[in-house]
């Protein structure tokens, strides 16, 4: 098996030493590290995604695949960086202010990691003046909002109105989730877009991008 | 009536299968090996680091009336202000896990164990469902105990945050029963610490005071539906998980 099929396969079993080790090796061997991304871990996380949608396997399974993700691109981000091969896009996410939960605010980070765009994870607890200030910062694409409790809900449209103010709002895509937020939430408060578990939420953020292609 | 429970490792049963369905995931799903590693290393952690303890108090329907008033923020037709106003008897209660396990999956979480770190969050997430059911029964084998109690009577669990009654509710709650005498806390959004933890009032009384038509407008946006389940196993005689 050629070594990028190798690192594919390997992601696909959550083997992240493994895939860690062939990706060195892939570098080494002087593979663009674009491509090792691209048709090496990508692919595998392709592969994971369609049987994941298709219930093939189940979240825990992603998540062992997806720690081989992060784990091989910290091999690579710097050799992208040094190539300038431009990241695939980046997504500010955290759990709003008042808020501790951040399982599910956890889960749409490593997922979107996984799916090759670049993610600042702000934890949780986390202000609106936070969310717009390190999105304007860091040139961010996304802003990604969640909250486990209503009382804390009203942030989020908090955020919207600044990102308005800031002349933001159209720019930056503004999506919510969490167990208490809706659609209709979504829509009322002016968020580009609700998602209603990690797996949607990687395909919304990929949404955005094909817009705006 | 209060009392602090210390519940043993044997009030908290875990059915894998129903473990998994909370999860999503079919009966009859083929799992890898990864899965089942998985799985068997958060069973363990469970166990190794789950602290259990429960606090509860009766209260008359009179002073309950206050407590669920809270900040006038419920909505105006609700499931629990019809059942509990039939009941014959109300305890207000919390349960907790502790805070360890909560401690554990942020750590798994932050050193990239995210497989271990969800799977333990989840079974963390069940068992405190279960928890509050086995609080619910502890009550109904009391009552039972000290009161002609009819077999048909049935001690359900209602908690802020569903079924109409606002989250903020767990002010007035707390304000009440005081969990902090078994490390429970609440923080100005109404959540509490540690995380996996449960707060309501059971109410008693003979079964059919626990059924409602879920078609308040709330119902729509519900994402648990657990009295679906609830309203099933109440035509069938059962007892079952709390629903609110």
């Amino acid at each position: 098996m050629e070594l990028l099929s190798q690192i594919s396969f390997n992601l696909q079993n959550g083997f992240d030493e493994t895939v860690i080790d062939l990706t060195k090796e892939a570098v080494e061997k002087r593979i663009p590290p674009d491509e090792i991304m691209n048709n090496g871990l990508i692919a595998g996380m392709n592969v994971v995604g369609e049987k994941f949608k298709n219930h093939e396997i189940f979240l825990p399974d992603v998540l062992l695949a997806a720690r081989a993700m992060n784990g091989a691109m910290e091999v690579l981000k710097p050799l992208l960086i040094k190539d300038g091969i431009p990241i695939k896009g980046k997504v500010v996410i955290g759990s709003v202010k008042d808020d501790l939960h951040d399982i599910g605010k956890n889960l749409v980070a490593i997922l979107l990691k996984g799916a090759g765009f670049e993610v600042i994870d702000l934890g949780n607890d986390v202000p609106a003046e936070q969310f717009i200030s390190v999105a304007i910062e860091e040139n961010a694409h996304v802003i990604g909002m969640s909250a486990l409790l209503t009382t804390t809900m009203p942030v989020m449209k908090k955020v919207v109105d600044m990102a308005k103010d800031e002349g933001l709002y159209g720019k930056i895509k503004i999506m919510v989730g969490g167990a208490p937020v809706s659609k209709p939430f979504a829509e009322e408060i002016g968020a580009d877009a609700y998602s209603y578990d990690g797996a949607n939420a990687v395909e919304t953020v990929e949404s955005f991008f094909r817009e705006d292609s | 009536m209060r009392s602090i429970v210390d519940f043993t490792q044997e009030d908290i049963k875990l059915p894998r299968k129903e473990i998994l369905r909370s999860q999503g995931i079919p009966d009859e799903a083929e799992l890898s090996e990864n899965f089942e590693k998985t799985y068997r290393e958060a069973i363990d952690l469970f166990r190794e680091l789950v602290e259990p303890k429960g606090i509860m108090a009766g209260i008359t329907i009179s002073r309950f009336e206050e407590v669920f008033r809270g900040e006038e923020l419920n909505e105006q037709e609700n499931p629990v202000e019809e059942i509990y106003r039939k009941s014959n008897y109300l305890a207000l209660f919390a349960v907790t896990l502790g805070p360890v396990l909560s401690e554990k999956v942020t750590e798994l979480f932050d050193y990239g164990n995210y497989a271990i770190g969800y799977m333990l969050d989840s079974v963390s997430s069940y068992a405190a469902d279960i928890l509050t059911n086995t609080i619910a029964k502890l009550l109904q084998s009391k009552l039972a105990g000290t009161e002609p109690m009819p077999s048909t009577w049935l001690v359900l669990s209602y908690c802020p945050g569903y079924c109409g009654w606002h989250i903020s509710g767990q002010k007035k709650l707390f304000e009440a029963l005081h969990p902090e005498e078994i490390g429970i806390t609440l923080n100005e959004s109404c959540l509490m610490s540690p995380m996996k933890s449960v707060s309501g009032v059971l109410i008693g009384g003979p079964g059919e005071i626990h059924e409602f038509v879920n078609s308040y407008p709330f119902c729509n946006t519900c994402t648990t539906r657990t009295c679906i389940k609830r309203m099933q196993d109440l035509k069938q005689g059962q007892s079952h998980i709390h629903g609110g």
